[in-house]
């Protein structure tokens, strides 16, 4: 290891005093199937809060409804206020420039600024 | 960087008592540790952890936090990027969290056989206790941690700024973080979690936002466009509309407004060297240099054809010598004498002497006279020719069908001399008339000589296309129109494509009558392939176009010919680079992009923003009661690394004004430090004497069960 790397203590050491139970002890090498982790819908399904009172803060219900203000649109590309939709890229843009634009576009393009939204294809 | 980590190794780690609480703030960002009663956290840093392999020992190291790229280099940090312990706001993966608690103390100085203090950690309101269990097992387990708390960061902000005197007993914290943002009620000081929100939108989405929108602008800078630096121009850069509508149209104008707002930020650029056109002195070498390759090359010349005069003059002397020697030689041993050189005749020496001399004079650069000279011999010459067949010897009769040849042959040259005497006259007579004409109305002849040109030119680009292009004629000269095989064809082998399809297909068609009649062998000889070579017409016209061409630029100093216009069009011309090119401009997106903390529906999360959150969070209050709520909107406290955005709390004030009733009293207070204050918060809530309570123990943990830590929860005033 180089002195530099050394000097700045950047590399965390593999044993530590403090540690009742060292990393290499608890994560041996090769053995990565020991590691999986839970992701956090499954998590989520593990809580089973349907078995507790609705009244009774989870971090499921805890989340904010959809908003009741009208969504107002706005253009994929540039920001603006949106009036208009392209339904063959499904697209929204702003005005005859923009839409010029979104049709020269390679579909790559166009999903990506999809995806920004949430609207793109997946494919499974 | 607003945000400097802090990663020196504390060395008085010992000095601190057992009973001191380390408190760390576990967010979504940042990890800070510090000690219970102080006011900064004596470390903190990016709550990452990346596993790269180191380049030389090809060993896999952790780094932890975020260090000097110039001291990255030593590793390969390709195949695993930065990982964070975090989804959305909650701890998932425990080995990540691990390393990141183990540099945590490192750096706070653990040095002893366990860590020997409570922890106070923060968390995310109402965390799933699978999280929070494996929290605690971990610091029970792998650090020998006495005792635990487990607080929300809102909170202990909340409760921070409730004590500097900034809000009031009951309130409302409005926390935007890095992955998610919520609105918490507070009564008497206490958080109600029943009646809290959260939308999952905060900085991350922000920046991320920001990242692909200018990635897409941009897509060739996308490699400068790292998280890091967007990171920083979203801080620097990024504000809060008042009104986002009114805002984008100020852009959609154009307005004087919009480009003031509008940053730029270069990138680093230098100029490609301007080419300077070869200095006096450089084309005077260079033609020197092109002088003496060419001097060089005469002289070869030179002395090439001095070499072959040589030859020749030497065989042109021995052949006279034979002649000489000839004459003294009686008539009948000539046969045998002549055996000995290799000729068969007096008269083959006399030509061969004749053939001789020409090319000599012909090598000396003289005329080669020799055909107007033997013009008057012809009819010795052909002797024979007159002579009918059956008179003849066979040698004679050789002699007779050479002598046709060869006046066939110097007839025809003497036509094709005289046709091209013609054709000069005819044009010397052209020309004459054209400068007549020009003389006459010099402008009306140039144009019409322009028309011309224009016409004939059209006629054989067309002619052209139609070779290269078949019958594609849609102006598309280049040729880049068609794809496809059939459009590379001209249009004979079009036609004879057509055949041969035509041909193969009716092979299989019914009878094969093929050949009944006699025209059927025609299309053999219109298949074969000598036959697509073209007429005379586009020659003509050719070299009309070329004699237009050439007068033109004689009385036209404007006039460039098209082929050489069109050749110049044709290749792709690069723009230089330039300054702009390098540019990245900051439009719209810099009120664009935190748009969505009040419109998370424009990346797709279809939950309310900020301003409705708080209206959502006060409806959800299990105590209703018109002062209580004028209460709490009347200290509404904004905390998180997100509320640092400018114009924030005007938003903020406008929107909840509009979903309140008229008439309520709204203050929006920002925290003190809305990024620090949770650390301090906790800091401070750690050095209470009524601490420990609140705490429990690895003993308490195991006795009472996933159930009660569920149910666990501080109490944050004490």
């Amino acid at each position: 290891m180089e002195a530099e790397v050394v000097e700045a203590e950047i590399v965390l050491p593999n044993h530590l005093s403090y540690k009742k139970i060292q990393m290499y002890d608890k994560y041996p090498k090769g053995q990565a199937r020991g590691r999986y982790w839970k992701h956090l819908k499954q998590i989520i399904q593990a809580e089973n809060y349907h078995n507790y009172p609705p009244e009774e803060p989870n971090y499921v219900n805890i989340e904010t409804p959809p908003s009741m203000h009208p969504c107002k649109r706005i253009c994929d590309i540039t920001g603006y206020e949106a009036p208009y939709f392209d339904p063959r890229t499904n697209m929204r843009f702003a005005n005859a420039d923009v839409f010029k634009l979104i049709r020269s576009l390679p579909n790559e393009y166009v999903q990506r600024y999809l995806a920004l939204r949430n609207a793109a294809i997946v494919l499974k | 960087m607003p945000f400097i980590s802090k990663i020196q190794r504390q060395s008085d780690y010992s000095l601190f008592p057992s009973t001191c609480p380390i408190v760390i703030d576990n967010g979504g960002s940042y990890f800070r540790i510090g000690w219970a009663g102080e006011t900064d956290p004596r470390v903190i840093f990016r709550n990452i952890v990346q596993r790269p392999r180191h380049k030389i020992t090809g060993e896999t190291v952790t780094i932890v936090g975020d260090h000097d790229p110039a001291l990255l280099k030593y590793f390969d940090c390709t195949r695993s990027g930065p990982r964070s312990a975090f989804e959305s706001n909650v701890v998932y993966q425990f080995e990540i969290m691990e390393y990141i608690l183990d540099f945590g103390f490192d750096r706070l100085g653990a040095d002893r056989s366990q860590v020997d203090h409570p922890v106070l950690i923060t968390e995310c309101a109402c965390n799933p206790v699978q999280s929070r269990s494996k929290m605690a097992e971990l610091l029970f387990e792998s650090y020998g941690v006495p005792s635990v708390a487990f607080g929300v960061d809102a909170a202990f902000s909340y409760k921070y700024n409730q004590r500097l005197g900034i809000c009031d007993n009951d309130g409302l914290a409005i926390c935007s973080g890095f992955s998610t943002s919520h609105a918490i009620p507070f009564i008497s000081g206490e958080p109600v979690y029943a009646a809290c929100c959260r939308t999952n939108v905060g900085g991350y989405h922000v920046t991320d936002y920001l990242k692909q929108l200018l990635s897409l602008k941009y897509p060739h800078h996308m490699s400068r466009l790292t998280w890091e630096k967007v990171e920083d121009l979203k801080m620097e850069h990024c504000y809060i509309a008042p009104d986002y509508a009114s805002e984008a149209k100020l852009f959609q104008n154009g307005t004087k407004e919009a480009e003031e707002k509008t940053r730029c930020w270069q990138l680093p650029w230098t100029p490609s060297p301007i080419e300077e056109p070869p200095s006096e002195e450089e084309i005077a070498r260079k033609a020197a240099l092109k002088e003496k390759q060419g001097q060089r090359l005469r002289e070869m010349a030179e002395a090439k054809r001095c070499s072959r005069i040589n030859e020749l003059e030497n065989e042109l002397k021995g052949l006279e010598f034979l002649l000489q020697q000839l004459k003294h030689v009686e008539e009948n041993a000539v046969p045998s004498f002549l055996s000995a050189t290799g000729y068969v005749s007096k008269e083959e020496i006399e030509s061969a002497v004749a053939k001789v001399t020409q090319s000599l004079r012909k090598a000396k650069g003289g005329q080669v006279e020799s055909e107007e000279k033997a013009d008057p011999s012809a009819a010795e010459k052909y002797a024979l020719i007159d002579i009918p067949d059956n008179m003849l010897t066979p040698e004679q009769l050789k002699e007779k069908r050479r002598q046709l040849f060869l006046k066939t042959t110097s007839e025809g040259r003497q036509r094709a001399k005289q046709k091209r005497f013609e054709e000069e006259l005819e044009r010397e007579r052209q020309n004459k008339r054209d400068e007549e004409k020009r003389l006459e109305n010099p402008e009306l002849y140039l144009e019409q000589m322009h028309a011309k040109y224009k016409e004939l030119s059209e006629k054989v680009e067309q002619r052209k296309r139609q070779k290269t292009n078949g019958g594609h004629t849609n102006g598309n000269n280049n040729g880049s129109g068609g794809v496809g095989r059939g459009e590379r064809l001209n249009a004979a082998q079009k036609e004879r494509m057509r055949l041969l399809t035509t041909a193969a297909f009716d092979r299989g068609k019914g009878e094969d009558t093929f050949g009944i009649k006699d025209e059927d062998w025609q299309l053999y000889k219109l298949m074969s392939k000598d036959n697509d070579e073209d007429d005379e017409g586009p020659d003509e016209d050719e070299a009309e176009l070329a004699r237009i061409s050439s007068r033109l630029r004689q009385i036209d100093p404007t006039f460039v010919s098209k082929s050489e216009s069109g050749s110049t069009a044709e290749v792709p011309r690069f723009r230089p680079l330039s300054k702009e090119d390098f540019q990245i401009m900051l439009g719209v997106e810099r009120f664009r992009c935190p748009e969505i903390l009040f419109r998370p529906n424009l990346i797709g999360v279809d939950q309310a923003g900020l301003d409705e959150m708080a209206g959502v969070s006060i409806r959800r209050l299990p105590s209703k009661g018109q002062s209580l709520e004028e209460r709490i909107t009347n200290s509404i406290l904004m905390t998180g690394g997100s509320c640092l955005f400018p114009g924030m709390d005007e938003r903020l004030e406008a929107g909840i004004r509009m979903i309140r009733p008229c008439g309520t009293p709204i203050r929006i207070i920002k925290a003190s430090d809305p990024i620090l204050d949770a650390w301090r918060g906790a800091a401070a809530y750690a050095a209470a004497m009524q601490f420990p309570q609140q705490t429990f123990t690895k003993m308490d943990y195991y006795e009472k069960g996933e159930d009660w830590l569920r149910r666990y929860q501080l109490r944050y005033t004490i």
